[in-house]
């Protein structure tokens, strides 16, 4: 159940995304074209589906009513819709997604659905009393025709003048030049038969079989149940071969009670009669009604050859649980570390090995090559996110009444699927002060500052080496330095004189706890816990912002993001026999010092003069209780660090090198010791086997004013 | 060795279908001249001669963490832990490695004796005068010398 409810989710989420998509490109073009129709109704139809089975009945409600609203778009084309309509149909379409989406959310967090749909529903179903009502004559026939569908719903109209000779000749089998029949009731009271019956229709396309099925519209119309109770499902074949076939398939079928297999007795006479229909129009004078038969055999066709085409898209793309990629990783990284232990055994030493040398060197390329696939596991392109942002520039576009373009560069840049998940709020945020506070509010402003009166915004990603840089830029107003400061003084963030802040630190003030820039708070922005949330949550994926700005040409937001979390750049030290590694991000410098240069203070804390500050030095050895031979301030070495507002210097033996090194926590067992505020944040597993521990700068120095 | 095969599978039925447990099989271990008895259920396995890397600020008979394999287990010294001394490590010195409600542990231990199958039923409580620490019971084996059980889960419980 639950692995049905994630494909559940992960399908609906998936449908729901390409849905925001393609409305987005549609409104752009201020148009649906047949093909995006088409896909809503799909999509609509294949949410209706899966939600009526898993029992969501809310979403399966608003799926069926946009449904049927596309079903009548479909029919008479978006051309019957004037520009105002158009306008209402992509709000309205907006609004639905959202609220399918939030039923979604809702699910996933495991929460009740809403049991009051009825304002979304009767949206719908009032746009489409005006757009059927404003509608031209053979519209409004068309859509009382689809009506009585709806209402009787047994075949399509084009087949009913047929109805009666097929019910009397097959006793409820239809016509078909195919010469095999199955027949298939459904279990009594199983409900929802005519989704049960789509589902044998899928199931049966999957492997590629040609056949026909009767009723023809169970995917569309809800009340083929009914004839599907009454006179069974049935399905046309054209071989012996191919009834076993799908015989085969329905048996693996649920719901299914009795079916029987028959030939069809009139096969010579409809051979001449079934291509009429389909070709020929109604004789009612109804030119959009030919849109319908044409859709119902070109539903039956097209499915086969695009099942063909897109059966390997299907199966190059497979959902994996994270979990076990990341044991992957794990036993790569393992298979990468053991490789060196054996090809650098000590016992090797000294023989010349000639094949084992040239195997060896063969075995390190091959673990190379798997650890890049291994960790290229991980990556997803950060498409998925930036498009996200489509929708709320185009939400915001509406809201704040500004024309702006989002323009999107390198989506496909790939980043660690945990660090795509937490860089899509800080992007959204920045986005959305873009919107509100960087571009300018009058189109007017724009104009006489000679800029393209559209304003636009640039989402951009790319890669440098173990980073991957995101920016967001906008060409409105930039930001005043004098109007920044005057508000932090107000808000008493300033902790120098005013005059002496560079324009880099006034930029860096957006970034504190409580500074918001606009005057008023709106929907959008605002509230003054923007930027430092930001600030936030781009740390605790390890990377960093920076804010460029240049007044009356825009401002650009730079987020520099390590490519996965799991591998940190770090210092090996050694202190005695134990090693260390110091996250380079917090290395200011390293340095050699002479005894004259070290002050003792009061308590005989020893401290040391570094560009005219004074820091406390922190010798790692005693702290730790490590025995070392370099005790001697000018024996070791020095490494000044930084962690927030704490700088230090810490004491060490030696810099054994710099080294990228795979994270990994501490075992549990060992939180019962408050290991965590001793400095040490982690360990990680050396080229050799052994173990160094990461070095928290911050809670190391918690942890040497706690010994005092 | 098949005597013990049909053991353990008479040990296994009972198990399943929920019969009082007759017999349940131990590892057992010297530690201070001191034969203890762990369940065989917890160890997952014995190694010897692994550098541990110590670890700053915590308490002494915690030894260290080691790199098992990729995996980082923590390392206890059983010794220690009960509040006796200290001895250096010998090449009979080994590491049982536990895994006690899925925390993963290793406890460092003088030598490691036999594996044996005990009658639950002969198992005594520890007379409460006694009464120590990380023990759970005690039985007096076949020959006279009496072994004493670890009480695994007090070992990895948090304080």
């Amino acid at each position: 159940m639950d692995n049905m409810l994630e494909m559940y989710l992960y399908e609906t989420n998936t449908l729901l995304e390409q849905l925001d998509e393609l409305l987005i490109e549609a409104e752009k073009n201020k148009d649906f074209t047949t093909n995006d129709v088409n896909e809503i109704f799909r999509s609509m139809h294949t949410i209706k589906g899966s939600s009526a089975m898993m029992e969501f009945s809310t979403l399966m409600e608003i799926a069926h009513h946009i449904e049927d609203l596309f079903f009548y778009i479909r029919e008479n084309g978006m051309d019957s819709l004037d520009e105002s309509h158009k306008n209402d149909l992509f709000n309205l379409m907006f609004q639905s997604t959202d609220a399918l989406r939030s039923e979604v959310e809702k699910i996933e967090n495991d929460e009740p659905l809403s049991t009051n749909i009825d304002p979304i529903v009767a949206n719908i179903n009032s746009f489409l009393e005006k757009i059927s009502a404003t509608g031209d004559g053979s519209s409004e026939n068309a859509a009382a025709d689809a009506k009585t569908e709806e209402n009787t719903g047994v075949i399509p109209p084009a087949d009913e003048h047929k109805i009666a000779v097929i019910n009397q000749e097959l006793a409820g089998c239809p016509e078909s030049e195919m010469p095999y029949f199955i027949r298939i009731h459904f279990e009594q009271g199983s409900g929802m038969e005519h989704l049960r019956a789509f589902m044998i229709v899928t199931a049966l396309k999957d492997i590629e079989l040609e056949f026909e099925f009767y009723p023809e519209d169970v995917e569309t119309n809800g009340d083929s149940s009914e004839s599907i109770v009454e006179n069974g499902f049935h399905i046309a074949l054209s071989s012996q071969a191919d009834v076993e076939k799908a015989l085969h398939i329905i048996k693996e079928q649920n719901s299914v009670e009795t079916y029987e297999v028959f030939e069809n007795a009139l096969v010579k006479h409809e051979q001449q009669k079934t291509p009429a229909p389909v070709s020929t129009p109604n004789n009612h004078n109804e030119p959009q009604q030919t849109s319908a038969p044409e859709e119902s055999p070109a539903q039956k066709s097209a499915p086969a050859p695009a099942a063909h085409n897109s059966a390997p898209v299907k199966q190059s793309l497979i959902s994996v649980n994270l979990s076990k990629l990341d044991s992957l990783v794990a036993i790569v990284g393992e298979i990468v570390i053991t490789e060196s232990m054996v090809t650098s055994s000590p016992d090797l030493q000294n023989l010349k090995l000639d094949n084992f040398t040239k195997s060896a060197r063969q075995l390190r390329k091959l673990t190379d090559d798997l650890q890049d696939i291994a960790m290229s596991l991980r990556m997803v392109p950060v498409s998925g996110t930036f498009q996200k942002m489509n929708r709320i520039v185009r939400d915001m576009k509406k809201k704040l009444n500004k024309d702006v373009r989002l323009t999107i560069v390198g989506e496909n840049t790939e980043v660690d699927k945990t660090i795509v998940d937490s860089i899509g709020d800080p992007i959204m945020h920045i986005v959305r002060n873009s919107m509100d506070h960087g571009i300018e509010e009058h189109v007017e402003d724009r104009i006489t500052a000679g800029k393209d009166p559209q304003g636009e915004i640039v989402l951009s990603a790319a890669h440098t080496g173990s980073e991957v840089i995101i920016s967001i830029s906008d060409d409105g107003q930039g930001m005043d330095p004098e109007k920044i400061l005057a508000k932090a003084e107000r808000n008493g963030i300033l902790t120098k004189p005013a005059s002496e802040y560079s324009q880099k630190e006034i930029l860096a003030l957006l970034m504190l706890p409580g500074f918001s820039t606009n005057e008023e708070v709106t929907e959008f922005s605002g509230r003054g816990v923007g930027m430092d949330v930001v600030k936030k949550n781009v740390e605790s994926v390890g990377g960093t912002i920076t804010i460029t700005s240049e007044l009356g040409k825009g401002s650009c937001t730079t987020l520099k993001i390590p490519l996965t979390m799991a591998i940190a750049d770090g210092m090996e030290v050694s202190v005695g026999k134990s090693m260390f590694t110091i996250p380079i991000a917090n290395i200011r410098q390293s340095f050699k010092t002479q005894r004259e240069e070290v002050i003792l203070d009061a308590s005989g804390n020893e401290i040391i003069k570094c560009l005219d500050e004074f820091y406390p030095i922190i010798r790692v050895h005693e702290l730790y209780n490590i025995e070392t031979e370099v005790t001697d301030i000018e024996d070791g070495i020095l490494i000044w660090v930084e962690a927030a507002d704490k700088s230090y210097c810490l004491f060490v033996d030696d810099l054994l090198g710099e080294q990228q090194v795979v994270v990994k926590p501490l075992p549990s067992f060992l939180s019962n010791f408050n290991i965590k505020n001793s400095g040490i944040s982690g360990c990680t597993i050396l080229g050799d086997g052994n173990i160094s521990l990461i070095l928290d700068i911050r809670s190391l120095y918690a942890a040497f004013y706690n010994q005092y | 060795m098949s005597a013990d095969t049909v053991k353990n599978t008479t040990l296994n039925g009972t198990l399943e279908e929920g019969m009082p447990v007759s017999t349940e099989r131990f590892l057992t271990f010297s530690s201070n001249d001191l034969n203890i008895g762990v369940s065989t259920n917890y160890v997952i396995e014995i190694i010897t001669n692994h550098t541990i890397t110590m670890l700053p600020l915590v308490p002494d008979y915690v030894k260290g963490i080691i790199n098992l394999r990729g995996q980082i287990i923590p390392i206890i010294d059983i010794r220690l832990r009960m509040g006796k001394p200290s001895i250096d490590y010998t090449s009979s010195t080994c590491i049982i490695v536990l895994n006690i409600n899925s925390v993963q542990i290793g406890i460092i231990v003088d030598a490691v004796q036999q594996v044996m199958d005990i009658d639950q039923s002969k198992i005594s409580p520890v007379p409460v005068e006694n009464q120590q620490e990380l023990i759970s019971g005690m039985v007096s084996s076949a020959n006279s010398s009496v072994i004493l059980f670890l009480d695994c889960e007090q070992l990895v419980e948090t304080y």
